[in-house]
């Protein structure tokens, strides 16, 4: 941490070490990260069979083993560049686009730009 | 407007998981009784029939080795205690039994009336004591995590209480498309992509140049590029790092190590507190997305508003998906949650008052979260929901007096 940019009188508080044997990729999935799975599992059925993973995520019973999972479908969602991806599906109705606005603080709609007006 | 508000050109939303606001925060009360936390004569009765009061025996990991109840029909027994009569009143005696119905034991049970002393959890608390920490902020269903986090997302949870696959059919953007839309900048920042997002249903499948990492929230930080709006989502998992490391789940989630999420709270924190452009332009809140089973003491009050959008029938849950054989009209909150928001321009040890204090409460849910973001950002908006617009908004927090360096703290990593 970039300390040198704080006033040296600065109060630090010591952030505690997590415990040592903590880490456990054995440790059985959770619901929350089971329902991941299913979604997960879903989403990649929007891909060609060919570019699936091929996993049963009913396996998939570990957090480590999960995690490996969603770290392959996650890429294909969301390729590292953020590539806008077109929508397969109907899911919401088009919204109507208004066009970018240059950054500035005029750009502000809400009640900061109405109140220096 | 204040100096605070005028100088506002961020917000970051840091949503953690599944802990109640007395077992995080509760023992506070002792050294601020403003602050409403635990007594210590707070109690439930066990499936002996013996009530058992709550304790500081919260341990960081170990206790919840069964996941406490979470879902609809096992929250609903722990705020009303089993009682399923037209005239029933929340009196939160149900936390024990709910958790016995999930394995544990008598003894195991009593794990979910823990709660953590200021001293084992130094970052919440001094967060909590510096910053502004609210009584009454309040899940915004009594559910479990993907509803929840969809009032943070859209404001609503499209009358789903459960944490199936849903699409959105109404045309309620997100808070991100909102932004995006309107000209302005947002981001979703899931921790890595072993861990992804949580809004695979319906984000991050159609949208994901909404989406970052966390070492892109880093970088977008310090390069001035942080957007205006930025929820970040912690790592749900343990995990093998890049090059054979070892990472750890740091959402607090039951039973994954409360310290890992200590360490990235403070991290997040300082990430803008050490850079002076960012800490004296972003407002930082600190929330739980819901109590995870485990106990508070404060009966959730009514939500405000209809969730629907206006003309259209609100939205109901049938009974099928609430489990408990009753529809759910959404028009109760979920148990209250820690939350606390963060910015040199609030008053130090500011405590937002909540249902304690009838005369001044203030009841905050997760759609206040989408409400203040489009109102300080967008401004008039009315493509959501009367609930969404009827939430409380949290910028009036924002001071004319900026505190000075030396009297902000930072964490020592």
């Amino acid at each position: 941490m970039a300390k040198s940019v704080l006033s040296k009188d600065v109060r630090m508080i010591d952030v505690p070490e997590v415990d040592p044997g903590s880490y456990n990729p054995d440790r059985p999935i959770s619901g929350l990260i089971h329902m991941q799975l299913v979604h997960l599992s879903a989403a990649e059925q929007r891909f060609p069979p060919n570019k699936r993973t091929g996993v049963n995520i009913a396996m998939l019973h570990k957090e480590g083993e999960a995690a490996e999972y969603i770290a392959k479908v996650t890429a294909m969602l969301h390729p590292r560049g953020g590539k806008k991806k077109k929508k397969s599906g109907k899911l919401r109705p088009s919204a109507k686009k208004t066009p970018k606005k240059a950054p500035a603080k005029s750009r502000k709609g809400g009640k900061a730009a109405k109140a220096r007006r | 407007m204040s100096q605070g508000l005028d100088n506002l050109k961020h917000i970051v939303v840091l949503m953690m998981e599944n802990r109640s606001f007395d077992h995080m925060l509760g023992a506070l009360r002792k050294t601020n009784p403003k602050i409403n936390g635990l007594t210590g004569n707070e109690s439930n009765p066990d499936t002996t029939g013996a009530n058992v009061k709550v304790q500081a025996n919260a341990t960081y990991q170990g206790q919840f080795q069964h996941d406490p109840d979470h879902h609809f029909a096992g929250v609903d027994l722990q705020i009303f205690g089993g009682d399923m009569g037209p005239d029933r009143v929340p009196n939160m005696q149900g936390f024990i039994k709910s958790y016995s119905t999930q394995g544990a034991s008598v003894d195991q049970s009593h794990a979910v009336m823990s709660y953590f002393t200021p001293q084992q959890l130094p970052i919440l608390t001094t967060l909590a004591t510096q910053y502004a920490l609210f009584n009454g902020w309040f899940a915004s269903i009594p559910g479990p995590t993907l509803c929840n986090r969809a009032f943070a997302h859209y404001g609503t949870s499209f009358a789903n209480v459960d944490m199936n696959l849903f699409y959105i059919t109404d045309p309620i953007l997100s808070i991100y498309s909102r932004m995006n839309q309107a000209g302005h900048s947002s981001k979703v920042y899931y921790y890595d992509a072993a861990s992804s997002s949580l809004e695979v249903p319906n984000l991050l499948q159609n949208q994901p140049e909404l989406f970052g990492l966390y070492k892109d929230f880093v970088a977008d930080a310090g390069a001035g590029k942080l957007p205006e709006y930025s929820l970040i989502e912690p790592n749900y998992s343990d995990h093998p790092g890049p090059g054979g490391g070892q990472i750890l789940a740091c959402d607090q989630h039951p039973d994954h190590n409360v310290k890992a999420g200590e360490r990235f709270i403070a991290m997040v924190y300082n990430v803008i507190r050490t850079n002076p452009d960012l800490w004296k332009s972003t407002l930082l809140l600190v929330v739980y997305d819901e109590h995870g089973g485990l106990y508070d003491h404060v009966p959730p009050p009514a939500a405000k508003g209809v969730d629907g959008l206006k003309g259209q029938p609100p939205y109901v849950a049938k009974p099928a998906a609430t489990g408990t054989g009753q529809p759910f009209n959404f028009d109760r909150l979920g148990v209250r949650v820690p939350s606390i928001a963060i910015s040199p321009w609030i008053v130090k040890g500011k405590i937002v008052p909540g249902p304690e204090d009838p005369a001044n409460q203030r009841i905050f849910e997760h759609a206040s979260i989408p409400n203040t973001v489009t109102e300080h950002f967008i401004g008039t908006y009315d493509a959501r929901t009367d609930r969404e617009q009827q939430s409380d908004t949290f910028l009036d927090l924002l001071t004319d007096t900026m505190r000075p360096d030396n009297d902000c703290p930072a964490f020592r990593l």
